[in-house]
């Protein structure tokens, strides 16, 4: 009996210890902030091997990728994905791989994605990712030139509301573990209004909420909600039942991402991507590239990996990617205009105009830097 | 003749033996914890990510659905709202299970053919789903088919309800004299306490008929209602009323905390049904004849001699189905309800380290199944047939 009892007051001991420590914490604080000296150790980056040369020895990568949003990232009938994250995905397996069809697509939840990349589950995450600060520090990803330049937008039942300004006091739907979630926030308070968030996980249990009326906004990223608004179901009164307002409250910087500390697989993949941008300002598509293997710009024959000039010298940049990468890329995938207007332009269900999208020469801000 | 015991060489002594490979094992175990935690801090500090816990810290930066949750508190204070949420759930989830249960598992052995089946009907169908589909359907067949706040049903103007929160009338202290009440309210507890001792002792000592709940009941009542006359009625009504598209006032109890909060408590009393029923009919048969034979009404006989000796044996695979509810509201996170998992994801999701959250998340899960145990043990203690 005796030794029971003791028994009870070392388990009461150890839990009133977790207890005491998980409260004594704020006290601690000042303590804590005077030991970061102690802390901050000089990180060892290894380079015993990117991940590049494993990738090309394997044959494929593992790509990170929604499957629940129209035109960006989603299954087909058949279990095939498709959309413009997707095509990214491609983009980078032509120019490493020479086969854009060697992807493995992993889908993960917003909340699941940088773990993933950080313990190198997947290779790349292409999964409409917004380019933050903490993001790059913190969650120790490597972001690439931004594919697609979005901004949070609020959506609403036609008719609701005028602004968000009109919004105080609703309850807003909204994806949890996302930027959308944390610039909800600050859009609101910024303004000193009130709201209740309704966080989910997943969009289809969103969706359903905000169908029946439970949230009075869905916030996300305009394109997604540009998606999500085109399949809204005929039975709910079709797309002309929701209203996007126009105000646009954060930047949205949205691209692929590699996990950090392997700069030879970050200029891979960054290259990649940059190639379909280059495509376009040279006028190259998938359907016209080979009239210009024998082009008479020099530019162009560098950037397709063909031999420039009378001394038959390719250039090779060292980015470890094959010299006829480009090449790979367009053919096989398109140029940025052709994977823009194939998953979500004018003429898709999304219909979104390129707006800052487009060329710096057309007014938008996707602008290549040289490929020498 | 003496018999000469020598020892056997340390390799081939049992008792040395014994202890030497416990030793082994406990050394191999610290190893392998050793080398996994080796191994995670290596390679978060490859890459650059923090091993520490100063992201609790940083300021969160969303809020918290049915909370005062600020964004620019830190994470520590967001984990501490998600903690209390679970708290919440699974202290009130706990509670109405029990009873829901008990009436179930009484029901099923009734002898009403009807009663019976209904009770059993009940049982099989929900105890044989996922929690997770219980949880889902709850929220997206019942919980979302209610009306919208805009056409919210009101029932007497004590009830609202509606998809997004559903609002209670409940008690609220109100005027300068509200604390004196509350004061007095709780003096009236332990006066209404003493009183029950007091007829206890009573009956006790001259066999009188106790009364003690009648007597404690009245006197705490008295006490309440001169109370409430003399201080000009501290004590109201809170009801809700719809401000904008919002419930205020009185209970106003989120639809996603009152969906988890019903799928746990009928998946759960499934469970505690079962562990009723069983327990009842663990009692010997013998005990239910001497009841007979004193001729306690049937509802004395459960009162006084079955219920007793049935929650003797029902105490332990009940605190088993306590620690499940507890855990299982984890699955909250289908449902957008902000209970420490759902906070620790969200988290994550905001740029924090995962290692260290989910470490939080289990110490915290941890805590909380210890204490369910801590009690259940104590109760159990009391509980057990004294031998005398």
């Amino acid at each position: 009996m005796n030794q029971r009892r003791w028994r009870w007051v070392a388990l009461f001991a150890v839990l009133s210890l977790v207890l005491g420590a998980c409260g004594s914490d704020d006290s601690n604080d000042a303590a804590d902030d005077d030991d970061d000296g102690d802390t901050e150790e000089t990180v060892e980056l290894v380079q015993d091997g990117s991940r590049l040369d494993g990738i090309i020895d394997e044959g494929t990568f593992v790509c990170g990728v929604n499957d629940a949003v129209p035109g960006f990232g989603f299954t087909d009938e058949d279990g095939n994905f498709s959309g413009f994250d997707i095509d990214f995905c491609r983009v980078i397996a032509a120019a490493v791989l020479g086969d854009a069809e060697a992807v493995e697509y992993r889908p993960l939840a917003a909340a699941d994605r940088f773990t993933a990349l950080q313990s190198g589950e997947i290779d790349v995450l292409s999964r409409n990712t917004t380019w933050t600060a903490t993001r790059d520090g913190s969650e120790g990803a490597a972001f690439t030139v931004p594919t697609f330049y979005d901004g949070q937008g609020m959506m609403v039942r036609t008719g609701e509301y005028e602004s968000i300004d009109d919004m105080g006091g609703t309850s807003i739907c909204v994806l949890s573990g996302t930027t959308t979630e944390l610039n909800l926030a600050s859009r609101f308070n910024a303004a000193g209004l009130e709201y209740e968030p309704l966080s989910f996980e997943d969009n289809d249990l969103l969706r359903e909420s905000f169908i029946s009326g439970q949230c009075d906004g869905w916030t996300s990223d305009k394109s997604q909600l540009a998606a999500v608004r085109s399949a809204y179901p005929e039975g709910d009164g079709g797309p002309e039942a929701l209203t996007i307002l126009d105000e646009t409250f954060s930047k949205e910087p949205l691209g692929p991402a590699v996990a950090d500390g392997d700069p030879a697989w970050y200029d891979a993949v960054n290259w990649a991507i940059i190639a379909t941008i280059q495509a376009e300002e040279f006028g190259i598509t998938s359907e016209n590239i080979d009239d210009f293997l024998d082009s008479e710009n020099p530019e162009i024959l560098r950037f397709l990996g063909q031999a420039a000039g009378e001394d038959d010298a390719v250039l090779d940049p060292g980015l470890g990617l094959p010299a006829d990468f480009a090449y790979q890329v367009v053919s096989q995938v398109g140029n940025y205009a052709e994977i823009y207007e194939r998953n979500v332009g004018p003429d898709t269900a999304l219909g979104l105009e390129r707006g800052l999208n487009a060329l710096y020469t057309d007014g938008g801000i996707l602008y290549p830097p040289p490929y020498r | 003749m003496a018999s000469v015991t020598t020892r056997p060489p340390p390799w081939r002594d049992v008792r040395v033996l014994r202890v030497l490979l416990q030793l082994l094992f406990a050394l191999g175990v610290v190893a392998v914890v050793t080398w996994l935690f080796g191994n995670l801090v290596t390679n978060l500090d490859q890459i650059g990510l923090s091993t520490d816990f100063d992201f609790l810290d940083q300021p969160a930066g969303f809020q918290i659905l049915g909370s005062d949750f600020r964004a620019s508190q830190t994470v520590r204070d967001a984990f501490v709202v998600g903690i209390t949420n679970t708290i919440s759930v699974a202290g009130i989830g706990i509670v109405l299970a029990t009873l829901l249960g008990v009436l179930v598992g009484v029901l099923s052995l009734s002898s009403n053919w009807l009663v019976r089946k209904a009770a059993t009907i009940y049982v099989e169908t929900l105890r044989n789903l996922p929690p997770l589909i219980v949880i889902v359907f709850v929220f997206s067949a019942v919980i979302l088919q209610l009306p919208r706040i805009q056409e919210a049903s009101e029932w007497f103007g004590l009830v609202i309800v509606s998809n997004r929160t559903i609002g209670l009338t409940a008690p609220a202290f109100e005027g300068d004299s509200a604390g004196t009440y509350a004061l007095l309210l709780g003096l009236g507890v332990v006066a209404a306490i003493a009183v029950a001792v007091w007829r206890t002792r009573v009956h006790r000592a001259t066999g009188a008929p106790h009364r003690r709940v009648l007597w404690g009941g009245g006197v705490l009542l008295v006490v309440a209602v001169v109370g409430w006359f003399a201080l000009g009625g501290p004590l109201v009504l809170d009801r809700p009323q719809i401000v904008g598209v919002q419930i205020e006032d009185g209970w106003a109890m989120n639809a996603n905390y009152a969906a988890l909060l019903i799928a746990l408590v009928i998946y759960t009393a499934t469970y505690i049904a079962e562990i009723v029923r069983g327990s009842i009919q663990a009692v010997d048969h013998g005990q239910t004849e001497a009841a007979d034979a004193l001729a306690l009404s049937s509802f004395q006989r459960l009162r006084f001699v079955v219920l007793p000796q049935a929650f003797r044996i029902a105490v332990p695979p009940l605190a088993n189905q306590y620690l499940n509810l507890t855990k299982n509201s984890s699955l909250a996170l289908a449902i957008g309800f902000f209970e420490l998992t759902q906070t620790t994801l969200t988290i994550i999701g905001n740029g924090n380290p995962a290692p260290q959250s989910i470490a939080i998340l289990m110490a915290g899960y941890l805590v909380l199944s210890l204490s369910i145990a801590l009690v259940t043990n104590l109760v159990n203690r009391r509980l057990q047939l004294v031998a005398r």
